[in-house]
């Protein structure tokens, strides 16, 4: 096989495939893994701040409440909750429930919108309590 | 390293052709014109792969198969795929029909909705010709999970098995081997053809060794588990779903895989 692999073409796999939203949630709990990272980093840039002094703090304040700031914020919010529904999800499987066609499906659409209405449920939370 | 795009050798980038058929003659029904679009690959050619457009009229035609058939007897002779049983037993006809797996005889022209057709062969495998992929590597797969029964003594009577310890094989034993469930998957498209030890068995396979350990006859579960105890060959199942998706058969890997998962923790304890 491997001596004719230089002229034997592949056949076309992510171009052609029709995507479904149990795929779309593996690849998003990967994603949102990652930027879970990224978040860390920026809640400990934060609490680093605080504990440097008022100053700091203010700057790292005034940063993450600028629009662009709340921006990346919200996303670290939904990536914070889909990898935490998606997660029980994977927890139900390992514990062997939940691998009929109907329910892989159906939990997969439940994860995409309950971690969507989760993360604008805290943001409403937060702008009627008056946070800034 | 995961390579998203094509290898440059094989990228749909040659112009393709366009066959128009006629009305079907043995057909009583107003005639239903469909246009296929069929990934033709020709390694001998030295060219790219393209796609080429056939339109006929499928107002007598029940399976995708049959279309397929019509296309090859009526316009194109060397349009060039695998068939056998018509009825979902033999697993040749396996490809990819508007972005899924599946078999083209069980596969009704009734579930293909109403635009184009879209054909291409079972995704991320070496292409032989057209819609015939060379599954060298899927059979090798197969044949590493040892899928026969092992029994450590000479039998001096036939296996028996309860109802019960027989009813764990429904499910598993069904499988064709069509390579529509390992070839769906991401995973295996990644990391499916390593030959450096760092192999993903895929779900087939993977279905099948489950099949031999949940067998009540077999003796030799441990050691079929050592096997695959493995961060690769087993483990690079991330449950996205797409084996049990595409399964002509009504199987589901991903839960055998996961059924394997579990036997792994079980027997650690």
């Amino acid at each position: 096989m491997s001596d004719q692999s230089a002229s034997t073409p592949l056949s076309p796999h992510l171009q052609i495939w029709r995507w479904t939203v149990t795929l779309f949630c593996s690849i998003t709990h990967r994603v949102t893994g990652m930027a879970l990272y990224a978040g860390t980093i920026l809640l400990t840039i934060w609490l680093a701040s605080a504990a440097t002094g008022e100053a700091a703090f203010a700057t790292v304040q005034a940063i993450y409440t600028s629009p662009f700031g709340l921006i990346v914020l919200f996303g670290y919010t939904w990536a914070l909750f889909f990898h935490l529904l998606n997660g029980i999800r994977h927890f139900v499987w390992d514990a062997g429930y939940g691998f009929s066609i109907p329910a892989s499906r159906g939990s997969a659409w439940g994860v995409v919108g309950g971690s969507l209405a989760l993360t604008i449920a805290v943001w409403a939370a937060v702008f009627m309590t008056g946070g800034n | 390293m995961v390579e998203l795009t094509l290898p440059r050798n094989s990228k749909i980038t040659a112009k393709g052709k366009s066959y128009k058929g006629e009305k079907s003659p043995s057909s009583d029904k107003a005639p239903d014109m469909r246009t296929f679009k069929i990934y033709r690959s020709d390694p001998d050619s030295g060219e790219n792969p393209r796609v080429d457009s056939y339109e006929i009229d499928v107002s007598d035609v029940s399976m995708v198969l049959d279309a397929l058939i019509r296309i090859k007897d009526t316009l194109d002779p060397t349009v060039t795929f695998r068939r056998s049983c018509r009825e979902g037993v033999c697993g040749s006809c396996a490809m990819n029909i508007n972005g899924a797996n599946t078999l083209a005889c069980t596969k009704g022209m009734d579930e293909c909705g109403s635009g184009d057709v879209a054909i291409y062969p079972l995704p991320h495998q070496p292409v032989v010709k057209d819609l015939v992929t060379d599954l060298s590597k899927f059979y090798e797969q197969h044949a590493a999970i040892e899928p026969f029964l092992q029994s450590r003594d000479e039998p001096e009577q036939e296996h028996i098995q309860s109802h019960e310890q027989r009813e764990k094989l429904d499910g598993l034993y069904e499988c064709i081997l069509c390579a529509c469930c390992s070839t769906s998957c991401p995973s295996y498209w990644w990391n499916g053809d390593k030959d450096d030890g760092n192999e993903y068995l895929g779900p087939a396979a993977l279905l099948q060794a489950y099949r031999w350990l949940q067998d009540s006859r077999d003796d030799e579960k441990s050691r079929r588990l050592d096997y695959l105890d493995d961060n690769f060959r087993l483990y690079r199942c991330h449950t996205i779903f797409n084996c049990t998706s595409v399964c002509p058969k009504g199987l589901n890997p991903a839960e055998a895989i996961a059924g394997i998962k579990r036997m792994m923790v079980e027997r650690a304890k």
